[in-house]
């Protein structure tokens, strides 16, 4: 039996079901999951083993079709948008695979989008995004456009951008999936180390074994349920 | 104040960078806004020389009447040396007195006209000389002789037709008839000192100008007049001076009414308003193709950024903050649309027809509508309210048509948008 105190994320009997033309996909089947503040999880399964969906669940971007989950021990199965959106600005962040920056902002607006949305004033916003920028080796970068930026560059903005404002929570979505090693291992490298600094959580959705091999929670999902959970 | 303002700047920057497909919609309703405003002071010009030519053959832009006498006509409906002194009074108000152009007193009344020929009824108007030509202009529609002049008794100034039928020359006699107040049939003698043509037949056919004195003489009617008639300096300021003038003389309202020239003329108003709906559907028409290129182009924006979307509603912006942003993405590509669209209206409009918009080709040297004698030449009329309503109007088109795109976007599925690809 669970303990409901102190998870950073927990779901009880979770499942997420679309259906589209008739047809009913189980994307997420009754999963039952609690990770700890602190760790560093990796969900691992192949294509459509519902990684993404039950990310999207922890997240509050999607709703569960049945089941609940809670972030910090709010249930936020039944919240209303408005509390979601707050929720999300306050508690969590978002690593996306497609990096995702708004192309409008430059890197340091992406990075203090966060911080915006939350009122914190503008020197404030910029003595903490400089702090991450230089201590994830993007520093000088900051006026540049996205378009501006290497996909490695991109990822360690978004990688800020989910991290500055020190959510409890982060959910990455294969966010190496379109880095080359170097840039990978660089980016992993960074996010281990702000785990280990700042104590944040991390839950990836991924299939690169180098991520996988660097958890220290391995989750493997098979068809929309855990078949196996891993501590090391 | 701080998410408002990344709102804003998103908003800008968004605008910016779809910078191609901003032009071409800010182009179409820089258009659309310049014909608005062109076609608008052109018709403002041409509705108030309308109005203009319609009152100065009429009553004015105000006239001032016994209550009865719209309905009886009848020479003991008119107003007295007190009436007159009050309106007067009301007139001298700081507010009006300005735009004032003239101010004619006039005794009208239904008569018969008698020459060796024939006799015809007619309409006899009493007119003070020195006044009335700044007024009616009748000094320049002279066909023959003069026109009505201070010194003068028994003179009377005839419309061109009339004088055909009654084969009257210069100087020669005819007699009016009409009854006075008191119901005695009385006659006067006047000698033909000029004739004029308006255009307008039934003016042509019928109209008798004789001295205001000699007029109120013969009707025994001491200093009464039956109209005071008032031309401002531009039509649209008749009605409140209308409702202003209304108050001023509440204490004399038993006495004395206060007509604008669209209680006066209602012919002439409803003409007028007709053409104003003609022009309200050619704008609707502008509208809908203002409101058709923004609902494309903002919604095409919100379409091509569904990620974007997705991407700050999971982030945290709330999903009324998504429907500003895309709110002000419209306001602003219409704001910048429509203060281009204003001024190349009023620099097109300035630079082609300051001298006038000249329609004599279609139109002949003058034409007649509604009691009025139009000139084909209309000087477009720039007015501050209506350039600040055609501003309004466009800003309020823009906010509507962008209300479905923001709406679409507050609809966006956050999990579904990660997976769209522009």
């Amino acid at each position: 039996m669970t303990t409901p105190t102190n998870a950073a994320v927990r779901t009880d009997t979770v499942w997420k079901i679309f259906e589209h033309d008739g047809i009913t996909v189980e994307a997420v089947r009754g999963v039952t999951v609690r990770i700890e503040p602190g760790e560093f999880v990796v969900l691992a399964g192949p294509s459509g083993s519902g990684k993404t969906t039950l990310l999207n669940l922890f997240g509050g971007l999607t709703r569960p079709s049945r089941g609940r989950v809670w972030i910090d021990e709010q249930d936020i199965t039944d919240m209303s948008e408005r509390q979601l959106a707050r929720l999300r600005l306050e508690r969590l962040g978002f690593v996306f695979q497609a990096y995702n920056l708004l192309p409008v902002l430059t890197a340091l607006e992406n990075a203090e989008f966060s911080l915006l949305l939350q009122g914190v004033d503008e020197e404030e916003r910029q003595r903490r995004v400089s702090a991450l920028f230089e201590k994830i080796g993007i520093a000088g970068l900051e006026d540049r456009r996205p378009g501006k930026l290497s996909g490695g560059q991109q990822q360690r903005v978004a990688v800020a951008r989910a991290v500055v404002s020190e959510p409890a929570l982060v959910l990455a979505d294969e966010p190496t999936a379109n880095l080359d090693s170097a840039s990978s291992d660089a980016l992993l490298d960074v996010m281990v180390r702000l785990n280990a600094d700042l104590g944040t959580t991390f839950v990836f959705a991924t299939h690169d074994t180098r991520l996988m091999e660097r958890a220290k929670r391995l989750i493997r999902l098979v068809d929309g349920a855990i078949a196996s959970d891993h501590r090391r | 104040m701080q998410r408002l303002r990344l709102i804003v700047r998103l908003a800008l920057r968004n605008v910016r960078r779809q910078a191609r497909r901003s032009a071409l919609t800010a182009a179409a309703m820089v258009v659309g806004l310049a014909l608005l405003v062109m076609s608008r002071s052109l018709a403002d010009g041409a509705h108030d020389e309308w109005i203009e030519a319609g009152v100065r053959l009429g009553s004015g832009h105000l006239a001032f009447q016994a209550p009865e006498f719209r309905a009886r006509h009848a020479i003991e409906e008119h107003l007295s040396a007190a009436d007159r002194a009050a309106v007067e009074a009301a007139l001298a108000d700081t507010v009006i007195a300005p735009h004032l152009k003239a101010v004619a007193p006039r005794l009208e009344i239904t008569a018969l006209a008698s020459a060796a020929a024939a006799a015809v009824p007619v309409t006899v108007v009493g007119v003070d000389p020195a006044r009335e030509p700044a007024f009616s202009e009748m000094d320049q529609r002279i066909v023959e002789g003069r026109y009505l002049e201070p010194h003068d008794h028994l003179q009377g100034f005839v419309g061109v037709e009339l004088a055909q039928r009654l084969r009257l020359r210069l100087g020669d006699r005819l007699v009016l008839t009409a009854a006075g107040p008191d119901g005695a049939i009385t006659d006067q003698l006047v000698r033909v000192v000029g004739t004029f043509r308006t255009a307008i037949p039934e003016v042509d056919q019928s109209l008798i100008h004789i001295p205001l004195a000699t007029a109120q003489a013969w009707l025994g009617v001491d200093s009464g007049v039956t109209t005071i008639a008032v031309l401002l300096d531009a039509s649209w300021n008749a009605d409140r001076f209308t409702r202003r003038l209304q108050e001023a003389l509440a204490p004399h309202a038993d006495r004395i009414a206060v007509l604008s020239w669209r209680a006066a003329s209602p012919e002439l108003d409803a003409a007028v308003r007709m053409d104003d709906y003609g022009d309200y559907v050619f704008h609707g028409i502008l509208f809908i193709i203002i409101a058709l290129a923004i609902v494309n182009t903002v919604l095409m924006s919100v379409l091509y950024r569904t990620r974007e979307f997705g991407v700050v509603r999971a982030l945290g912006l709330r999903k009324r903050d998504t429907a500003l942003l895309v709110l002000t993405e419209g306001l602003i590509l219409t704001g910048i649309s429509g203060l281009v669209g204003v001024l190349l209206g009023l620099a097109v409009t300035w630079g082609f027809f300051h001298d006038g918009f000249d329609l004599t080709a279609f139109m002949g040297d003058q034409m007649t509508a509604a009691g009025a004698v139009i000139d084909p030449v209309f000087i477009p009329q720039f007015r501050v309210v209506q350039l600040i309503q055609s501003a309004v109007s466009v800003a309020i088109v823009g906010l509507v048509a962008s209300l479905y795109p923001a709406w679409r976007a507050t609809r966006i599925d956050m999990a579904e948008a990660m997976k769209f690809e522009a």
